[in-house]
């Protein structure tokens, strides 16, 4: 069944990576998002998740010198609507030829969806209608799939915990089998109560993860926990920026945990040409 | 042990006997040369001196935690020439979660190197092969890779070790990240999950008699309610609870990562502060300031 076992020289192991198409970020996340893994974004709604998934879409289509992966993506999206005229406006600026040609867009209603989806993306994967291969698969987001048809008995969470690593299993054995990126976005819910509570159990480099100030952690609980390589989190903070009372939003994107990184967090903006890192301030002195 | 014992409150009285060893004291001793640093001093100090060979050891923690650097860590320690107090072996790394990161475990290795170029210069000068195995690229090599996409391949695997072990006889040590992942997903037959996950738990403790290596399985964890109030578990605890001769929980103490050991024939129950650094596993620093090397 399995001819071909055979060790393999980690150093023959892909290593790419696709750019976040910001530098600064790039910085933060050693290149950016590697190839045959399967990363999460998860933030509180407006964080800025859809955002930085536009962009990752366009940013496959460049070629590897520029941190891209010559590919095109396939976005399976389950909040509604597809923002498509954001994405028209960010693709006017891409250097590649028919950057909405490369982009396939479906919908997923329910985790079954998202499953048969998935399955039917072997044949995307492995038969690309377009010239380009599809090196890039985005679900936006895990949470949404999972809102309304599970209580919270544990019969229930069984099943839906089930489906994680089912979902889980099959991203990343698409994403090790195509070398392509797997993004997938997640919400946030309040941490009420205790540490002790099964929400305030600390999973990463931070005790606590904080957005407009509330405190939170990812949805779906330390089951999805399990089943992702590489955790992000964008926060969003909104402050009186002077005496006149006007207020703006500031923005932090932390790693959570990643096998290759640390922990770090990188301030960033959501401007017209995109979301875009913050260089840090050198202090003088050190 | 019993024997020893004996020995040595007759040894007082029989000058001539001074410093001779039983049997059990040159076989104790022989025995407990085999294991292999984790690089943080003082967990290897509650584990009786690294991670022992002939045994299965489970890590379990949450993620983020620190149990596949651990894992990467030990790949690349298993390495450590014998000439600098190592076991100078190869290793057998099962990833079956996709976490094995080619970057960090050259960093990994560099600093495992720069560590032993430090710290025992004096055994290396008579070292003629130095340059050449003291390479990063070197140590990489030195692990044997297997990517895992789903249980019957983490069986079929498994399973090729068998003539794999054989060929191979510098490997000792087999990591797999993680043993429990591709088994969460929904079994029609429970009592085949168990069936399998036990036959896999006897053949890796047979490779690890039979070969003198160690045997490391990386375990995620889950959420119990039990009574009331959740509870932290090991993932399918029940079915593997017998399988492991060692158990280790990595979790956070506050801001800190700390170790304890869960389970183990020999050792006492305590726990051990550890860092994760640029260069892999290490001492916890006792004062505020932490040196964290990126």
């Amino acid at each position: 069944m399995f001819p071909g076992i055979e060790p393999l020289n980690p150093l023959l192991l892909p290593a790419q990576k696709l750019t976040l198409g910001c530098p600064v970020l790039d910085r933060l996340l050693r290149g950016g998002l590697p190839v045959g893994s399967v990363t999460e974004i998860a933030g509180e709604s407006a964080a800025g998740k859809t955002q930085l998934c536009l962009q990752l879409l366009l940013a496959a289509l460049l070629p590897p010198s520029r941190g891209g992966l010559s590919a095109a993506s396939l976005f399976i999206h389950s909040e509604f609507p597809f923002p498509i005229r954001r994405l028209h406006a960010l693709s006017s600026s891409s250097s590649a030829a028919d950057p909405l040609g490369h982009i396939f867009v479906a919908a997923a209603h329910s985790p079954d969806d998202l499953l048969s989806l998935l399955a039917t993306a072997d044949g995307l994967l492995a038969r690309p209608p377009t010239h380009l291969p599809v090196r890039l698969i985005v679900v936006d987001s895990i949470a949404a799939l999972f809102r309304s048809d599970f209580d919270n008995n544990p019969k229930d969470l069984k099943k839906r915990s089930f489906l994680f690593f089912k979902i889980a299993a099959k991203l990343k054995e698409q994403a090790r089998r195509f070398g392509s990126v797997a993004v997938v976005t997640n919400q946030v819910v309040d941490v009420v109560g205790s540490e002790e509570g099964a929400n305030g159990q600390r999973v990463g480099n931070y005790a606590s993860l904080w957005s407009s100030g509330r405190r939170v952690c990812p949805a779906l609980g330390l089951s999805w926990a399990n089943c992702v390589n590489t955790r992000l989190f964008l926060s969003r903070k909104d402050e009186i920026a002077d005496d006149a009372g006007s207020s703006r939003t500031r923005r932090w994107m932390q790693v959570v945990f990643a096998p290759h990184l640390p922990e770090a967090s990188c301030e960033f903006v959501i401007v017209r040409e995109g979301v875009s890192g913050i260089e840090p301030q050198r202090v003088a002195g050190r | 042990m019993s024997e020893t014992s004996r020995f040595r409150s007759l040894e007082g009285g029989h000058g001539a006997l001074k410093g001779a060893q039983t049997a059990w004291d040159m076989l104790s001793e022989e025995q407990m040369q085999k294991h292999i640093t984790t690089g943080c001093e003082e967990l290897d100090a509650i584990l009786g001196g690294g991670i022992h060979c002939k045994e299965v050891t489970e890590v379990g923690g949450v993620p983020g935690i620190g149990k596949t650097q651990l894992g990467i860590q030990l790949a690349v320690n298993v390495q450590i020439p014998v000439e600098c107090g190592g076991l100078g072996g190869k290793a057998i790394y099962i990833d079956t979660e996709g976490s094995f990161m080619v970057e960090r475990a050259h960093q990994i290795a560099e600093g495992c190197i720069s560590d032993l170029l430090d710290n025992t210069a004096h055994r290396l000068k008579d070292f003629p092969a130095c340059p050449e195995i003291l390479q990063p690229n070197s140590f990489l090599a030195n692990i044997f890779y297997f990517r895992i996409c789903s249980y019957t391949e983490q069986i079929a695997t498994i399973n090729y070790l068998e003539k794999f072990l054989e060929e191979q006889k510098d490997v000792k040590i087999i990591v797999v990240d993680s043993i429990t992942f591709h088994f969460r997903q929904d079994f029609d037959d429970l009592a085949l999950r168990t069936r399998v996950l036990g036959g896999m738990s006897l053949k890796l403790m047979r490779f690890a008699k039979k070969y003198s290596l160690a045997v490391v399985l990386l375990n995620q964890v889950t959420t119990k309610f039990v009574e009331g109030s959740f509870h932290l578990t090991l993932a399918l605890g029940d079915t593997w609870s017998h399988a492991c001769t060692n158990r280790i929980i990595l979790y956070w103490n506050g801001n800190d990562r700390h170790a304890y050991i869960d389970k183990s024939p020999s050792l006492r129950s305590a726990t051990a502060p550890f860092l994760i650094t640029g260069k892999g596993i290490r001492n916890a620093t006792s004062h505020c300031k932490r040196v964290r090397m990126m």
